[in-house]
């Protein structure tokens, strides 16, 4: 029988799931995914986390508890440091003893520490140690290492080349084939797990889709020019998701092809609270793009945000048919 | 002659604008929604069909407010635009050249940056409505003043009392207590008035560059001490538009009016008014999402759904109707 490994759809799910799926799989090791977000699996993230954790955290929670019965091990991986001098947020940092003392009744929690700060530290000692608990032979972990680092850089090929992660890849592709019928370019920037997650997101980028928009992300940049732009900012941010979406922001801005940008944050989340002030002295001082700052929270009433997204792409629309008119002039 | 029905559904009143050809305002109904939105519709097509000569001819509707959809199904509207949009077409035609509008309404509050004519920003306000129209219709009744005299009252005070607006439950306390220590009235309104708007610019105006011309629309600028706050905290001059408590219907008939330029109208005539609507709703279980489905049944046929997640229940609809 093989050894089933539970994998939260859920924080940097959205970034690594390609990588951990194929080293798993060469492993002989199956993964299983939790069910997409429901408000009944939010809900029961709600009810079991402490008060002061951030709406991305509640929902991993929830992501835990449907998949934890079903399990023999509970994959949630202590992400320290995914770049050289950068940090994660702390609440990644403190998920898995979050998970172990809220939840009763957990499987096996696979709590291995990535930690990519140091000059001398590499991603192998991870996949190392998470190898070992499935196998006693070195080389085949190398060669999954491999593999996995092959399947990491694909995904981020593919996303660099215009993809979208998951299911919303085929929404954007059922989009292209209807003859292109988008006439605006809109850049969201957020961190994956709100802006792929179709609840939590109130299913924002289709809904951008159908309003005929072009979405681009974060994502579809490489990672040297994200470094490269968010290098002009006075103090390196030492948060590697938040200096994404800062680094995107101002790519993004200066991009004559894109026609405004919605910066999406989540409550209570701090490094959101101080990159969306950053983004929005940005678009203040040195842009003339739109911006709509969005915050999302476990309301489910759909109204307030159709509505600013409405007004927001009428307003984009508005203003570039009025520069398509001076253009002409 | 012809006329355009603006109809904005908010979530303390229903206005609904009749526009002549030219852009001018015929006729125009200020109505409290009271919780029945349907009802409000019809009692205010009602009662603009009585206000209006017999000869004119509906060109165009649009709906707007937060039931501009039910408002739109039930009356067959042309356009069903959000309000922000029809709060700046409205201003800047009626104050040509408005570059920032400031909108307090029942639940909630909005600023819209304009500039060269063209909306360039919007905020509206979060979870909190401190500083709304329904906080001082409250306050109001609170201190047995109509809310008519409110804006009155409030221009005779002589020395504003300072009122913390930082939240709608402790500004209520912090005036308990000052009402308590003996001052007047007059001046706690002010008071009121003037944390109010330091709220509205604190929360909803973050940021933004207020230049002028401003124009102040919506229910509360009905309250002359909202006005002489806002000139007092901006130190500029605030201009309230003749029809500021309709401005979002008057922006859904100017966009009908565009709507219908090269089309017939889809309005189902004034008739709705007799119609028997129905709105009901149920819970979906075929997933754990549980969605709230509304459903819109005119004399037992179903006209609309919404509020489902996966199109289970509003897509049938759609089918159905391509087939008939």
């Amino acid at each position: 029988m093989t050894v089933k490994v539970g994998i939260p759809r859920a924080l940097l799910y959205y970034y690594f799931y390609p990588q951990w799926l194929s080293f798993f799989q060469h492993l002989d090791v199956e993964p299983v995914v939790s069910h997409r977000t429901t408000r009944g699996l939010l809900e029961k993230g709600l009810r079991s986390t402490v008060d002061e954790a951030c709406l991305p955290v509640k929902l991993a929670v929830g992501h835990v508890l449907d998949l934890k019965d079903r399990v023999d091990y509970l994959f949630l991986p202590r992400l320290v440091s995914m770049a050289r001098r950068e940090y994660i947020c702390p609440k990644f940092l403190g998920f898995p003893d979050m998970v172990r003392n809220t939840i009763d009744h957990l499987p096996p929690v696979i709590d291995i520490n990535l930690d990519l700060y140091h000059k001398r530290s590499n991603a192998y000692n991870f996949f190392q140690t998470l190898g070992k608990m499935f196998t006693k032979n070195p080389a085949r972990i190398y060669l999954a290492y491999r593999a996995s680092c092959q399947a990491h850089g694909n995904y981020c090929k593919e996303l660099e080349s215009g993809a979208l992660p998951g299911e919303l890849k085929t929404l954007a592709n059922s989009n292209g084939k209807n003859g292109g019928m988008a006439d605006i370019t809109i850049a969201v920037i957020g961190h994956p797990y709100n802006i792929y997650d179709r609840f939590i997101s109130m299913d924002m980028i289709k809904r951008l889709f159908e309003s005929g928009v072009n979405v681009v992300t974060a994502d579809h940049l490489a990672d040297s020019v994200i470094r490269q732009e968010a290098g002009k900012l006075p103090k390196q941010l030492f948060w590697t998701l938040n200096q994404r979406m800062i680094g995107a922001a101002y790519h993004y801005f200066n991009d004559p092809e894109i026609h405004g940008l919605i910066h999406v944050a989540s409550f209570g989340c701090g490094p959101d609270s101080m990159t969306g002030e950053l983004i929005e002295r940005f678009a203040r001082s040195r842009s003339t793009k739109p911006l709509l700052v969005l915050t999302l929270d476990e309301h489910t009433g759909e109204a307030g945000i159709v509505t600013r997204l409405e007004a927001f792409l009428d307003m984009v629309r508005w203003r570039r048919n009025l520069a398509d008119v001076a253009a002409t002039l | 002659m012809y006329g355009y029905l603006g109809i904005d559904v908010g979530s303390v009143s229903t206005n609904l604008v009749m526009m002549g050809e030219d852009g001018a305002v015929k006729h125009s109904i200020y109505l409290r929604t009271r919780g029945k939105p349907i009802e409000a519709v019809q009692a205010g097509l009602k009662m603009m069909k009585s206000a209006l000569p017999s000869k004119i001819q509906v060109a165009g509707v649009g709906t707007t407010g937060s039931g501009r959809h039910l408002a739109g199904v039930i009356t067959g509207a042309d356009i069903i635009k959000n309000e922000i949009t029809t709060h700046a077409i409205a201003a800047s035609n009626v104050v040509p050249g408005v570059q920032t509008i400031l909108e307090i309404g029942g639940q909630d509050s909005k600023i819209i940056i304009l500039r060269n004519g063209v909306v360039a920003d919007f905020a509206m306000n979060t979870v909190c409505a401190a500083g709304t129209g329904s906080f001082l219709d409250q306050q109001a009744f609170r201190l047995n003043i109509g809310i008519e005299e409110f804006g009155p009252l409030a221009l005779q005070a002589r020395v504003p009392v300072r009122i913390a607006g930082r939240c709608a439950v402790f500004a209520e306390s912090d005036m308990i207590h000052k009402q308590q220590m003996g001052y007047n009235v007059e001046d706690i309104l002010a008071g009121l008035c003037e944390a109010l708007v330091r709220n509205y610019l604190n929360n909803v105006g973050k940021g933004k560059e207020i230049l002028g011309p401003v124009v102040f629309q919506g229910g509360v600028a009905a309250n002359a001490g909202m006005k002489r706050a806002f000139e007092k905290a901006l130190e500029t001059e605030v201009i309230i538009p003749p029809y500021f408590n309709v401005m979002g219907a008057l922006g859904a008939a100017l966009l009908a009016r565009e709507a219908t330029s090269r089309k017939k109208t889809d309005f189902y005539g004034f008739e709705v008014a007799e119609k028997d609507f129905k709105a009901g709703g149920f819970a979906c279980d075929g997933c754990p999402n549980i969605c709230e489905v509304v459903e819109i049944t005119e004399s037992d046929r179903v006209i609309a759904r919404w509020g489902d997640r996966c199109g289970r229940w509003s897509d049938v609809l759609e089918q159905k109707e391509k087939i008939s």
